[in-house]
């Protein structure tokens, strides 16, 4: 068992109940493959510093669970033929999760995200 | 002679020293960490090198991976945005 960190960008306008449908069919693809998901985190929608699929918006999840190589192997396979999601990254957490650390961690990246926002807004201008 | 001590003297200009990673252990490395990342990284978006930022081999190791993972999952950008002219 190893400790996995995935990130993926929904589509923007997937929203509402869609997207809760959407979260849960891969929490359940994880949940199937008898992963033990740690942490799911929805990040919203952001600007996106480059363009994705031609989005210039995309809404983040962050995913933390324990499983083997395998799973990781039909999630990401999953996630790439799903039109929906626009990009995946999973990442090998060596030192596993510290869940009381990183609980904190979560709020700043959000708040840095909006600043980014208007960062790159004047930038455009 | 003198042309050498001119060329020494002109790149000494104010520049923090020492590896900030390595004074401080409670700064960890972490990719999603858009706000430390971006301290690394030019305007441009390029990753600045060590002897600037002066970390450590270690550190500007982990930092130019987080980099790196981070501009895949579009958390920042390979690039400044630039109209082509």
């Amino acid at each position: 068992m190893r400790t996995y960190e995935s990130i993926f960008i929904i589509r923007p306008q997937i929203a509402g109940d869609e997207y809760t449908a959407l979260l849960g069919k891969y929490k359940q693809i994880l949940a199937d493959q008898s992963a033990e998901i740690l942490r799911c985190q929805e990040w919203g929608t952001k600007r996106l510093p480059y363009l994705v699929k031609k989005q210039d918006q995309g809404t983040f999840v962050l995913i933390n669970f324990n499983a083997g190589n395998t799973v990781v192997k039909e999630f990401e396979r999953r996630l790439r033929l799903d039109d929906a999601i626009m990009q995946f990254q999973t990442v090998l957490l060596e030192g596993g999760l510290d869940l009381s650390e990183k609980e904190e961690v979560a709020p700043n990246t959000d708040t840095d995200a909006d600043e980014d926002d208007s960062e790159q807004d004047e930038e455009q201008d | 002679m003198a042309f050498d001590k001119k060329g020494v003297a002109r790149r000494r200009f104010g520049r923090r020293k020492g590896c900030r990673f390595c004074a401080d252990s409670e700064i960890s490395i972490d990719y999603k960490d858009v706000r430390t990342l971006k301290y690394f990284v030019s305007e441009r978006g390029k990753i600045v090198p060590r002897r600037i930022s002066g970390n450590c081999a270690n550190h500007q190791r982990k930092i130019t991976e987080a980099i790196k993972r981070a501009r895949n999952i579009a958390l920042i950008s390979f690039t400044s945005k630039r109209t082509i002219e």
